[in-house]
């Protein structure tokens, strides 16, 4: 997540988009995911950022891309979540959130960048994950990534993902592809924020930096032969 | 903190009077030409093609920050404005008014941040009168993040606003393309990164009052002398649930101090052979025309 | 009919001094010279029919309809004036297109209602319009099931299970009121639509008319359709057999 977002003005094509976020559903709900580093260039301006954005009771947002941006977006769709509650006398469904995002972000397309995930449970279907890329279009996945940490994690995500999963093992889930791609993307890191939305409300998650999950990091350097203690290095003789 | 803003010389279009090709060139049009003109990006691209580019956007010179305690918020601020590479003011105010419980420092172009902080503070102090409610930080930060954004970055203002209301105490950035974040403490401004430093290492839970506010000033401190564009003096502020304390300069650490020497020539140190004074004062004979028993023939 | 000549129903914006709108209640006389409508809301869905009066044998069959569609899923059905039935039905499909535009969904019936009713008020307000001569059935099956509502003049609405509007409202009430209308299915409350519609034309011994029915439920797939042409037979020759029965 950026503060500034000349760059991707100026620079044509080339997108920075420093974030990894995450959604998945499983039976009961849904788990939403991000990791916590918001960036000024190469300065991290906040590094316990929230990207994880509530809309309504039940549906959150996943931010990825520029932090003005998708602020005031997120803003927008939630003051017309209040109306509609207001005006429908019931919840919105998840799919008229995401459809609210998607009809901002597609026809200001040239103004934004904005890479959204919207999550969240309804009556009407249960659990379910809206993927809102940066042109504006709008898909309806069981999983989705986004910001510039999710190319990393994709080919893990695919391997990885198993239909009928329980809460825990979708919050593993999420939790080990975040890990992942904040170890890889330089512009992610910082902590863990996880959302479990389900029926009866929201509970939150915390992982901090000190406790990621840890995978293969190397060990020496290779080649390097470890001496044991007392050998005598000998300078290798020269032939003249 | 930057006094003034590039004049848009450097800018895309201007409206200019221009002699349409077929007039006598002898004698200047009265006419102005109608659209934009253009000519300027031709000069500006031939420029850059000749190896002068366009002037590059001084980065801003300021150090403000912000910090929770137990009781509340303390707000700090350099007092340096500089225009380029001058100090053009060496004890400016930084810290603004935005309600009584409310105050905001600002970093960026000094006129953008001077403004836009009080038109929020006036449109606050309506808000409150129409509500009739005690204002809340929120508010102020929700006004200010919509106009920023609304100027998509144009407005060259980055905030520290901090405040304490019926929900308690609040703090935030406010970065000038209108995103905003809520932290225990802030810094903003060219010399945040050193003011960062400190509150990295300092800043604690729970802290009191005076452990705040010494905070506080080694971050601004940090920024003074670390950083070019920040300097002079330290300016405080510190918001509880009861009471507002503006601390102008609570540190001054670049006093000038007394000379040690003196640079007047004693009297009589150099000799002259000729004194002569002239009067300065000129007289003028003034005929008035028109005033006088003649009426004006008007028939 | 003490209030003609007073001047307190020359305009929909004034009051009679014992409070009512005579413009208002005047529309509704002209709801109750207009064939009658019904809507039935039963287990999978919606069915509307209408006594169409036809004042001309050289009219064309099917001409001049009654039943229009709001949104694939929105049926009208309308007594009173026919042109007012028409504007009426526009300004239904410009709020179902604005509510798809904005939630990229189709609309909960409530919310259509709740805009016409707004819609129709706002004409009992201004000395310089007058109120629509105007009773509407909308029949629906959105995401809460089968759903039937009445909007009168006035601009109240009701939700209904059966309903019925126009000449004959009160007999075809007494008839609807006379059914399990819950436990019918959609084919079942064809035939006693046009059962009841036949016989509230019996009633009144009135001139030609045509039936308009249409349905919306699980027999359409939640589309709002005309009932299809044998069943519309089958219903209509079932329902002369009734009515002859009956006499």
């Amino acid at each position: 997540m950026n503060v500034h977002n000349e760059i991707q003005h100026l620079k044509s094509g080339e997108v920075n988009l420093g974030t990894s976020i995450m959604a998945v559903q499983f039976a009961g709900g849904v788990i939403i995911g991000a990791d916590s580093r918001t960036t000024t260039g190469s300065y991290i301006a906040n590094r316990v950022t929230d990207k994880l954005t509530h809309v309504h009771d039940l549906i959150y947002c996943c931010r990825s891309g520029s932090a003005a941006d998708t602020q005031a977006i997120a803003d927008m769709v939630h003051y017309y979540l209040q109306m509609y509650t207001q005006s429908a006398g019931e919840r919105p469904s998840v799919q008229v959130a995401a459809s609210l995002f998607q009809k901002l972000c597609y026809e200001n397309k040239d103004a934004l960048s904005a890479g959204i995930i919207v999550a969240g449970w309804d009556k009407e279907v249960g659990p379910s994950v809206y993927n809102i890329p940066v042109g504006g279009g709008m898909f309806r996945q069981p999983w989705a990534i986004g910001g510039s940490g999710s190319t990393y994690v994709y080919g893990y995500c695919d391997s990885t993902y198993r239909e009928g999963w329980g809460r825990d093992e979708t919050i593993e889930f999420v939790k080990n592809t975040l890990a992942l791609a904040m170890s890889r993307d330089g512009s992610s890191g910082g902590v863990i924020r996880m959302c479990v939305i389900t029926e009866d409300g929201v509970e939150r998650l915390f992982v901090p930096g000190n406790e990621l999950p840890k995978f293969w990091e190397g060990k020496d350097l290779p080649g390097l032969v470890r001496l044991a203690k007392g050998t005598d290095i000998v300078p290798m003789a020269v032939e003249v | 903190m930057e006094i003034l803003s590039y004049l848009n010389a450097c800018g895309g279009h201007r409206l200019l009077t221009r002699i349409p090709p077929s007039f006598d060139m002898s004698v200047p049009s009265v006419h102005l030409a109608s659209g934009f003109d253009f000519s300027n990006q031709i000069r500006n691209n031939f420029l850059a093609e000749r190896g002068i580019p366009l002037p590059k956007a001084t980065s801003t010179g300021t150090t403000i920050v912000g910090c929770l305690f137990k009781d509340g918020i303390v707000l700090g601020a350099d007092t340096r404005a500089t225009e380029g590479d001058i100090v053009a003011d060496k004890n400016c105010e930084k810290i603004h008014y935005i309600t009584e419980n409310i105050r905001c420092c600002g970093a960026g172009t000094a006129a953008d941040t001077e403004f836009t902080t009080a038109m929020i503070s006036s449109n606050m102090e309506l808000h409150a009168l129409w509500t009739g409610r005690k204002p809340r930080v929120v508010t102020a930060m929700t006004m200010l993040k919509q106009t920023l954004f609304k100027y998509q970055g144009q407005i060259g203002a980055a905030l520290v606003l901090g405040g304490v209301d019926s929900a308690g105490p609040h703090l935030f950035t406010i970065h000038p393309h209108g995103s905003t974040d809520k932290l225990p403490f802030v810094t903003m401004g060219s010399g945040s990164l050193a003011a960062m430093a400190v509150f990295e290492s300092g800043w604690k839970p729970n802290m009191d009052r005076a452990e705040a506010l010494q905070l506080v000033k080694d971050a601004i401190f940090a920024g003074i002398f670390n950083d070019l564009g920040s300097g002079s003096n330290v300016d405080a502020c510190i918001i509880t649930a009861t009471s507002t304390e503006m601390l102008r300069n609570v540190e001054m650490p670049n006093q000038r101090a007394e000379k040690e020497n003196k640079y007047e020539f004693k009297r009589g140190t150099t000799a002259w052979k000729k004194e002569e004074v002239r009067s300065l004062i000129t007289s003028e004979q003034v005929t008035l025309i028109g005033v006088g028993d003649e009426s004006m023939d008007t028939s | 009919m003490t209030s003609i000549g007073t001047g307190y129903d020359l305009s929909a914006s004034t009051y009679s001094p014992d409070g009512r709108i005579f413009q208002v209640e005047y529309a509704a006389k002209a709801v109750e010279n207009s064939g009658t409508a019904i809507g039935l809301r039963v287990k999978g869905g919606v069915v509307l029919a209408v006594e169409k009066l036809v004042h001309s044998k050289l009219l064309v069959p099917g001409a001049n309809r009654r039943i229009q569609t709001i949104d694939k899923h929105i049926g009208m059905a309308t007594s009173g004036l026919l042109a007012d039935g028409r504007h009426m039905a526009n300004r239904g499909r410009d709020e179902a297109a604005s509510y798809r535009e904005v939630y990229n969904s189709p609309s909960p019936l409530k919310i259509i209602v709740d805009r016409l009713g707004l819609y129709a008020q706002a004409y009992t307000v201004y000395s310089s319009v007058r109120p629509f001569g105007l009773s509407t059935i909308l029949g629906a099956v959105d995401k809460d099931g089968p759903q039937l509502y009445v909007i009168e003049p006035s601009g109240v609405f009701f939700g209904y299970r059966g309903a019925a509007v126009g000449k004959g409202r009160q007999l075809a009430k007494t008839e609807l009121e006379k059914l399990q209308i819950g436990e019918l299915t959609m084919r079942q409350a064809v035939k006693e639509a046009a059962r009841i519609i036949y016989l509230v034309h019996e009633d009144a011994k009135e001139k030609e008319f045509e039936l308009e029915m249409s349905w919306i439920g699980d027999e359409t797939g939640g589309v709002h359709l005309p009932i299809p042409k044998e069943l519309q037979q089958e219903a209509e020759a079932a329902a002369k057999a009734s009515i002859e029965v009956f006499e």
